[in-house]
């Protein structure tokens, strides 16, 4: 496919070395070319992997228990004992931090996965049989798209969390079984399923109108001709192109939903305490500000820098993965 | 056209009815009994309190079933009745909190768009004029890295910043007016959160505008370069930027969000985000309706003023 697809036309380049036969190269590998010249998308790139890293083996390094309280060592400053000091109630910030990425990386990795899942189904579908349902749905996903992304994820968020609590107070008085009393999961389970609804209906018109434009293209008329099924079509052609765009669109909402979850949580209507998160750990530091300013710098600074490397990340892969682009 | 904006209009007003439903089925459903929820709150709370429950329940409306309540609230949302506040300011109508707070947010976005438009446009166009040389490339990482940045994290680095660093200002605290040094703070956050929109269209669209034919026709007439960017480059690359509007809106509901949130503005954003923590109905159904409306409102404006800017769409 990709020969077909990336193959430039022989007259204009014929004397490029480069694009000559034995130097051939895969569509990935010009990508991954292109990816690495652009430094600051490199630095995007580990910073993110470091961030994913620590979310995953975070708690096993965390030097203290992140909800561990020693009223007589509040408000420390950094030292050999507290890498980071230590909040109002004497907890580790360093810990709490390193609890605080596994909660923004568990909540990125699931919303973006249901949301994915969510928009290549509806986005395929839509694409493909077009009709009044392709209609409906995109009008659908264009009035999600319209409305401020925040104020529907508190609105899921803060509505669906009191029946589901209710819900499972009377699971637990039929079954007294002690899982429905612990509902701390409840607020990723919340968090994230609302961040999902949301980002489903980007995806979806990205994965719809790649669906269309890449069936307009005359490779796959010639697969048709040449009595290629839309199985073979979709899973040789459509898919493989329409990858990169999508690995774009997959880093930018992962680095949305970190954002979102922090916000939420900043706004004490995400992750509540005792969970840890870094928006609310950014909130609780609000609170002596003025006194203590590292117990603010240090959640912002990180998602800061977390941010950005998203940015970054997702710009520099948008540029290398063009294969239209000329590099 | 008449009938193209005719189809706009029924398309936002279904989609305008459909979130109010879908909000309210929320709220119906969802949110908890705010009448019960009162009486938790509050101390003298005991099991013969039943029956003034009830009435509150009536006095509210809360009694009727789902579609006779939310039929009743269009009737007298149409009507300017938009309801009476359950627990935030108990009893005031929320048209009345909604008039007292809308304005204060409204004054911060307009302000806040004024500046960011201004500042996005310009620098929109600097980037695309020196395109690829290095205040090209340093307007365009400057922008993708503020655009990573989210406002509450901007905020109160700037505050640690500007008040304890450099001992600039005060704590802004409140509102005292759009013209108080106070809303400076807040104006120029929110603004940096809609900057990148703006730059980013104005730039793509001017890359576009520069090769195009008949401003190599100005440029060999001898017409100045200002005068070229000005009045022939200037207009094409507008219009799309109005076509940003609706993300613009979004950028400016969510900023105030967070700002009012920090800084304590009684504005809109700060209504929400206490009408959601009380579990107060009303407050949140006039959340989601002027939420709802400035978006679909900014959106069918586009949908207007984009065949007039535009002579090319109109001609379709």
């Amino acid at each position: 496919m990709s020969a077909a697809a990336t193959q430039p036309r022989r007259s204009r380049v014929i004397d490029d070395k480069s694009l000559s036969l034995e130097h051939h190269r895969s569509l990935w590998q010009d990508a991954s070319r292109r990816f690495r010249k652009n430094w600051l998308a490199v630095a995007g790139l580990f910073i993110v992997g470091v961030f994913l890293v620590l979310a995953v083996v975070g708690p096993h390094i965390a030097p203290y228990d992140f909800l561990e309280q020693n009223i007589v060592n509040s408000f420390q400053g950094p030292s050999a004992a507290h890498f980071l000091g230590t909040d109002d109630l004497g907890r580790d910030v360093f810990s709490r931090m390193l609890h605080g990425a596994r909660t923004a990386a568990l909540v990125a990795f699931l919303s973006t996965t249901i949301s994915l899942a969510i928009g290549i189904l509806v986005g395929a579908w839509s694409g493909i049989h077009g009709g009044r349902t392709d209609e409906l749905l995109m009008w659908i996903s264009d009035l999600i798209q319209a409305m401020p992304g925040l104020l529907l994820v508190i609105l899921i968020n803060t509505t669906l969390r009191r029946p589901i609590i209710n819900w499972f107070d009377t699971l637990y008085e039929q079954t007294k079984n002690p899982f429905y009393l612990n509902t701390l999961w409840l607020d990723y389970v919340l968090v994230f399923s609302a961040l999902a609804l949301i980002a489903w209906p980007g995806l979806a018109r990205l994965v719809r109108g790649q669906v269309l434009s890449i069936n307009e293209e005359d490779y796959v008329l010639a697969a048709r001709a040449l009595g290629g099924s839309q199985w073979h079509i979709m899973l040789r052609h459509v898919v493989p192109n329409a990858l990169g765009p999508l690995v774009v669109a997959v880093t930018a909402s992962m680095g949305g939903a970190v954002t979102m979850e922090a916000g939420l949580s900043f706004l004490g209507i995400g992750v509540q305490p005792p969970n840890a998160s870094w928006g609310s750990i950014l909130e609780e530091g609000r609170r002596y500000w003025q006194i203590f300013p590292h117990l603010i710098l240090i959640p912002a600074v990180t998602i800061g820098v977390i941010q950005v490397a998203f940015v970054f990340l997702g710009d520099g892969l948008n540029d290398a993965l063009d294969p239209r682009r000329n590099s | 056209m008449a009938s193209f904006l005719f189809i706009r209009l029924m398309r936002w007003s279904v989609g305008l009815l459909l979130i109010l439903f879908v909000t309210y089925a929320m709220m119906f459903y969802g949110a908890g009994d705010p009448i019960r929820m009162m009486f938790i709150q509050g101390e003298d709370f005991d099991s013969e309190d039943v029956v003034v429950m009830q009435a509150l329940r009536k006095k509210y409306g809360l009694d009727e079933p789902f579609l006779v309540q939310f039929s009743n609230y269009l009737t007298n949302l149409a009507q300017g009745d938009w309801g009476r506040s359950i627990r935030l300011q108990v009893d005031r109508p929320v048209l009345e909190i909604v008039e007292f707070r809308l304005p204060i947010s409204m004054q911060l976005g307009f302000a806040a768009t004024v500046i960011g438009a201004v500042a996005g446009i310009a620098l929109g166009i600097f980037a695309a004029l020196f395109h690829n040389r290095w205040l090209d490339r340093l307007i365009v990482s400057t922008v993708l890295f503020i655009n990573g940045i989210p406002t509450f994290v901007i905020l109160p680095v700037l505050l640690l910043l500007l008040v304890l660093q450099l001992k600039l200002i005060d704590v802004p605290y409140g509102w005292n007016g759009l013209l108080h040094v106070d809303a400076v703070l807040p104006v120029s956050v929110i603004s940096i959160g809609i900057l990148p929109i703006v730059v980013r269209q104005t730039r793509s669209a001017m890359l576009e505008v520069k090769s195009q034919l008949y401003v190599r026709t100005a440029r060999a007439k001898g017409v100045p370069e200002s005068r070229i960017i000005l009045r022939h480059m200037l207009r094409p690359v507008l219009t799309p930027v109005v076509t940003t509007l609706g993300l613009i809106m979004i950028g400016l509901i969510n900023g105030s969000l967070f700002v009012e949130y920090i800084l304590n503005i009684p504005g809109f954003g700060l209504l929400t985000i206490e009408g959601i923590k009380k579990v107060d109905y009303p407050i949140i159904m006039a959340v989601a309706v002027v939420g709802t409306l400035i978006i679909f409102v900014s959106n069918f404006m586009v949908d207007i003023v984009y065949p007039i800017l535009d002579p090319r769409v109109r001609a379709q």
